[in-house]
């Protein structure tokens, strides 16, 4: 029998970090973002780095095999994996419904488990399930556990940093907890689910090797992607906004260093 | 009528941490505006009571709690038993929870295991029409939603640092212990302990009064035409040391690490505030040799008063980011901060 | 350290830079890669058996990362796409309207010619008589070489990006952003493909953590597409020349801004307005309106603009503010912004455009109408007619040689309406060499007489026209209080280009938080400008000797990014690749020769990751 993993990777699209967004109130009651079509995209930072481990794992486990589960509409997860593909190798199960943060963590765990337990050859003894800890759009870190729940995965893991594969088959695992510190815990094997914090491993070099290989079963998936419904639940939004703060500032010039000095220790002292 | 449970879990010395109190204000305070509502505390830990017995003036109705060595430990599988129990005999439509790492990490499984739905990093609560509504945050802390929810149970995480920590008299609560079985399957992870990360790391304290923001201006040529980058390393680790306060950088500053110049060995992107990095919460903040432009400065959205030091009276910072902005040489400004620190 | 070995790969055709012309040209060959029946109609050479192998890289994160807000007459475009809806792609607009305005100086403080200061005396005189209202002149009628009606507005990213998920939806080609392609290969003078970017490299490009050597792609056939300050391109000048004649000494800076109008705002979408005349009389500007209250903005600086301080950060701040753009956008928001080199010499810039295993299209190629002031839909058809091309030699199995690419690319090429209206342009602005008056009429006489008559000028390198900041200002700042200014700027680290404004008399930019917001702010909230770790810097000083020699250092003041700063003791500037746009201006505004080539200057500007991450523009 194989010892390897059989890794899913949940994640999706979130905007480029760097853009600027706007929350409207949409036709349906619930809130979505200004222009949301054209903001560019990345892959959830946190689903990324629990991608790299999971890619490093695999490459590191004979037998093992990564599939990366998406949801996503369409068109934009094919945009992003024009970048993503070139990083690793790995089999993706894309699902086309909304990557809104105003989702459900229960609506996009709901179908991600359903796409998981869809996927053809995945030995569920072996499974090890990754996302991020928290997804950068709906900012909850609730989805991960709800896909493991579902999955009857009750080795659960979140703000992973670290996991090494003892010799005995256990997994030795760093989680981030408070006061900058880390909860060292050892599960016997798989079956489990690690929500990823950073891990330890830098974002891989583009590799156009690595992009043309994917993109022979990325295009395929894509075209066979199954649209599925995500939505808010049962949620009632009653306003979304960016909070606007403009203080009066009080602009200090002239004054000598040693009086500057004065009135900030005073004021820290306060 | 809506029934409360407050979740809680103890400490390795017994007690409840400071979230934990703040989390139970939260549940206080809902209890009140909802009028018409029961609060039962549950409490997971070794032992139990002496943590209830802290907050036993605190209004509860009931206390129940899960206890026993096994549930000493933070750990998926047993703390999912736990709360799912817990929340069974409380009859629970409401749970709140403080959103410690261990409560986020199993509060989630939980609100699926009992059918219900869950918001975390709750930042506001309130009653409209004989309804809660909460408040939360959305990608990545830069826009608050207000909403509702029909499902019940409906379970919610608090955010630390909202609500004030519930302070009351020590009494002697009446705790029912709940009996939960743990099969094989909840105890396949053992809990080693917990581990420090390298010392030498200046993180981000959340329990610090003052954020300290380095910029990139610390590691730019000074008035001489040279830079200074041992002298800035000095200047902010004795500030630091003096004053316990909590360190961030801007990306600029961290950014120059990766590529290879001569930065701060104690800054790394762990460090790092704003739109691409984190956004702390602290009553004060302090910026020092950062320009305050706008991606930066959605880190600062929970620093309350800020002030910043700054050689360029048109930064970002008089735009109205900060509350005072001191027009200087931070080099000049920061040595003579640490001395005034120094001598008490 | 063990250096990991260079990789190689072998592909039909590798294309290098996604703009306009890739796209023609991609959208046409995939069109005739399948048969009727779904079956591949185009074979590999290099995999027997297997469809053509394409594959096209593009330096920026994204392929929708392009900066342009564009009114094109989409003639080429509309050809290949005859079923082309705007409404399919975000911010595209039908051109509804078109305005030309002269813009007067409000504060008396441009450099105007003492020709232009008798036209706008005239103007004043004649004011209640002319279209004249707020400092500023409505053309009467636009002639018909600028009109631009029944064409399009775009934005360039979101069509880059709506044409490129057309193509990577087919399957049939791949195109991958965020791979620069550092060089091309050549071999005893001919391309065998290209060379991709190191990675995992310090500042200087010597190999560092994660070092991986830019892979080789191998390919009978190298398209390049890769713009005005494309390394592939430069690479091919460099080693192949440019045909006798011929020079890329004309170039502008389009600085743009894209923005959220005011609700009140009037302008409709479909909406065109050039104006002339300010900032400078050289600047020239547009205000496109997408649909859904969103515009684009922004000024063109020029080569020829014969002064040494020229930020055109600020220069786009005034012309925002001048009371007849003013009018319109008061209150608006900025939603992003960046900034491009234009490599304005269009036809008599054309580099050679086949050789060995490679083909030239584009911007890059002198596709661009200076006349008409239209390049992307030149580039778009540049590229349909390289894929008509390749497709009939690939059908007759015949190689990519230099002879078989001229009898059907090049050929193609010189019967088309590119060609045609280019040699029209070829010479229309050689008149701004000798005075912004004696330009416009030159522009005038080429484009009312079809190119038959044209005012000249001799062209020189940007370089040997920028006078030095003393000559510039002889008699208007005295020498001594120059000195000063100089010596202060120096010591506080700030722009001397910025106190000279001042000090002319240029008023201070009303900064409103919202458009007109700091150079920083603009980088940070327009352009989301960033770059990953561990690639060598791109732009390169060259000779720190010239740069150490150098007073005007106008190379500081014109990056768009504010990426290169002054160095130490004033000498070498440095440069931040965190906050570089790949404009591309450093190359051009340096006012060094390069030792050796005079046609160069002291500032190479090479390829490199990251950038803007705006799709909007």
């Amino acid at each position: 029998m194989s010892n390897g993993f059989h890794i899913v990777v949940c994640g999706s699209l979130v905007p480029d970090p760097l853009q600027t967004l706007q929350p409207v109130m949409g036709a349906s009651g619930l809130p979505e973002l200004k222009s949301e079509m054209m903001l560019p995209s990345v892959l959830d930072p946190w689903a990324g780095h629990a991608l790299f481990e999971a890619a490093h794992l695999a490459a590191k486990t004979p037998e093992s095999k990564v599939w990366l589960v998406s949801a996503g509409p369409k068109a934009r997860l094919q945009q992003l994996m024009m970048t993503l593909a070139q990083k690793v190798p790995f089999e993706l199960v894309a699902l086309d419904g909304s990557a809104s943060g105003f989702t459900d963590a229960s609506s996009v765990a709901k179908s991600l488990s359903e796409a998981i337990e869809g996927i053809a050859g995945l030995d569920r003894s072996r499974m090890l399930l990754f996302g991020g800890c928290a997804s950068a759009s709906r900012d909850a870190g609730a989805t991960m556990q709800i896909v493991g729940e579902r999955l009857s995965i009750h080795d659960q893991f979140l703000a992973v940093d670290e996991l090494d594969v003892e010799n005995d088959g256990s997994l030795r695992i760093l989680e981030r907890i408070e006061g900058g510190q880390y909860l060292e815990s050892v599960c016997e094997g798989p079956p489990a689910m690690l929500g990823w914090a950073t891990g330890t491993l830098p974002e891989p070099k583009n590799n156009p090797q690595v992009g043309m290989m994917n993109m022979r079963t990325i295009m395929p998936a894509l075209q066979r992607a199954q649209s599925v419904s995500v939505g808010a639940g049962d949620s009632t939004f009653a306003s979304v906004e960016v909070p606007q703060q403009r203080r009066e500032t009080r602009i200090v010039k002239d004054l000598p260093a040693d009086e500057i000095a004065r009135e900030l220790v005073e004021w820290i002292r306060s | 009528m809506a029934s409360i449970l407050y979740v809680a879990h103890t400490e390795a010395d017994g007690t409840l941490c400071k979230p934990a109190l703040e989390a139970l204000e939260a549940a206080r305070q809902l209890k009140g505006s909802l009028g018409d509502a029961t609060l039962t505390v549950g409490l997971i830990g070794h032992d139990v009571q002496a943590a209830a017995d802290a907050i036993a003036s605190c209004g509860a109705d009931r206390f129940l709690a899960v206890a026993g060595s096994e549930f000493g430990v933070s750990r998926y599988g047993s703390d999912a038993l736990a709360i799912t129990e817990l929340v069974k005999a409380s009859e629970a439509t409401v749970i709140l929870a403080p959103a410690t790492s261990r409560v986020t990490r199993v509060l989630p499984g939980v609100a699926n295991r009992c059918d219900g739905c869950i918001d975390t990093q709750v930042t506001g609560m309130s009653v409209e029409d004989g309804q809660a509504q909460i408040q939360r945050w959305y990608y990545r802390q830069r826009m608050v939603a207000t909403l509702t929810r029909d499902q019940s149970p409906w379970f919610l995480s608090i955010a630390a640092g909202v609500y004030d920590a519930w302070k009351g008299d020590t009494g002697t609560a009446q705790v029912e212990i709940l009996a939960v079985e743990l099969d094989g399957g909840a105890t396949r992870t053992r809990v080693i302990g917990t581990k420090a990360t390298d010392s030498d790391t200046q993180t981000i304290r959340p329990e610090a009064d003052l954020l300290l923001v380095a910029g990139a201006g610390w590691t730019k040529k000074q008035a001489d035409g040279q830079t200074h980058v041992p002298d800035a390393e000095q200047l902010l680790l004795e500030f630091l040391d003096s004053t316990q306060a909590s360190l961030g950088s801007s990306k600029s500053l961290v950014d120059q690490d990766a590529e290879g110049q001569a930065v701060m060995g104690f800054l790394s992107h762990m460090n790092q505030v704003g739109q691409t990095g984190s956004t702390p919460r602290h009553p004060k903040g302090l910026a020092t040799c950062c320009h305050g432009e706008e991606p930066h400065v959605v880190g600062w959205r929970f620093i309350n008063q800020r002030r910043a030091i700054n050689m360029d009276p048109n930064c970002s910072w008089a735009q109205g980011k900060a509350d005072v902005l001191y027009v200087a040489d931070a080099f000049e400004v920061m040595k003579k901060v640490n001395d005034l620190l120094s001598k008490g | 350290m063990q250096t990991p070995e260079r990789q190689s790969m072998e592909v039909d055709i590798v294309c290098t830079g996604f703009g306009p012309a890739t796209g023609g040209f991609l959208t046409t060959l995939a069109e005739a890669m399948n048969d009727d029946q779904g079956q591949p109609a185009l074979m590999s050479r290099v995999m027997p058996g297997m469809p053509l192998q394409v594959i096209c890289y593009e330096r920026a994160d994204d392929i929708g990362f392009g900066v342009s807000g564009i009114v094109t007459r989409a003639k080429g475009i509309r050809d290949s796409l005859p079923d082309l809806d705007p409404s399919q792609i975000p911010l595209a607009h039908s051109v509804e309207g078109e305005e030309v305005l002269y813009l007067l100086d409000p504060h008396k403080v441009s450099r105007r010619s003492w020709s232009l200061k008798m036209l706008d005396r005239l103007v004043h005189a004649g004011k209640w008589l002319l279209p004249y209202k707020e400092h500023a002149v409505k053309l009467p009628y636009i002639p018909g070489f600028l009109s631009k009606h029944d064409g399009l507005l775009l934005s360039m990213g979101q069509f880059n990006q709506w044409v490129g998920s057309q193509l990577m939806s087919s399957g049939l080609v791949q195109v991958w952003p965020g791979m620069p392609v550092k060089e091309p290969l050549i071999e005893d003078d001919q391309v065998v493909g290209v060379r991709l970017i190191d990675q995992g490299t310090d500042r200087e490009g010597n190999p560092d953590a994660g070092f991986m050597p830019g892979m080789d792609i191998r390919a009978p056939l190298t398209v390049v597409g890769d713009g005005p300050v494309g390394s592939v391109g430069q690479k091919l000048d460099e080693h192949f020349g440019l045909p006798e004649g011929n020079h890329q000494r004309e170039w502008a800076l389009g600085m743009k801004m894209v923005i959220d109008l005011p609700p009140d705002c009037e302008l409709k979408p479909g909406m065109v307005l050039h104006t002339f005349g300010y900032p400078e009389p050289e600047i020239f500007g547009f205000l496109y309106v997408y649909p859904d209250g969103v515009a684009s903005a922004g000024i063109f600086v020029p080569s020829w603009l014969d002064s040494p301080v020229r930020t055109s950060y600020r220069y786009l701040q005034h012309w925002m503010t001048h009371p007849a753009l003013w009018k319109h956008l008061e209150g608006s928001t900025m939603r992003s912004w960046g900034a491009k080199s234009l490599q304005e010499s269009g036809k008599a810039g054309e580099p050679f455009l086949v050789g060995d295993g490679y083909a030239r299209i584009g911007e890059g190629s002198g596709s661009t109408n200076v006349l008409t002031g239209s390049g992307v839909d030149e580039a778009w058809t540049t590229g349909v007619q390289l894929a008509e091309a390749v497709i009939e030699l690939v059908k007759q199995d015949k190689p990519f040689t230099r002879e078989n690419l001229e009898n059907t690319y090049v050929r193609r090429r010189r019967e088309s309406w590119v060609e045609k209206e280019g040699r029209v342009a070829e010479r229309s602005r050689d008149g701004f060499q000798k005075g912004f008056v004696r330009g416009l009429i030159g522009m005038g006489i080429t484009g009312l007489t079809g190119g038959w008559l044209n005012l000249s000028g001799d062209s020189k390198p940007p370089h040997e026209r920028i006078p030095s900041i003393e000559e510039h200002y002889a008699g208007k700042i005295p020498a001594d209080e120059l000195k000063k200014m100089r010596a202060q700027c120096t010591e506080s680290g700030t722009s001397l280009q910025e106190a000279l404004l001042n000090r002319c008399g240029w008023p201070e930019i009303p900064f409103d938080g919202k458009l007109l917001v700091s150079q920083q702010d603009a980088l940070l909230m327009g352009g989301k400008v960033q770059a990953p770790p561990g690639y060598a810097d791109h732009v390169v000083f060259i000779n720190p000797e010239l740069c150490e020699s150098c007073s005007e250092k106008l190379c500081i003041d014109m990056c768009s990014g504010q990426a290169i700063a002054p160095g130490e003791n004033d000498g070498v500037p440095q440069f931040d690749r965190e906050k570089c746009v790949h404009c591309g201006a450093c190359m051009w505004n340096c006012t060094r020769a390069r030792d050796g080539d005079a046609e160069q200057t002291n500032i190479k500007f090479g390829v490199g990751a990251g950038g803007l991450h705006s799709a909007e523009n």
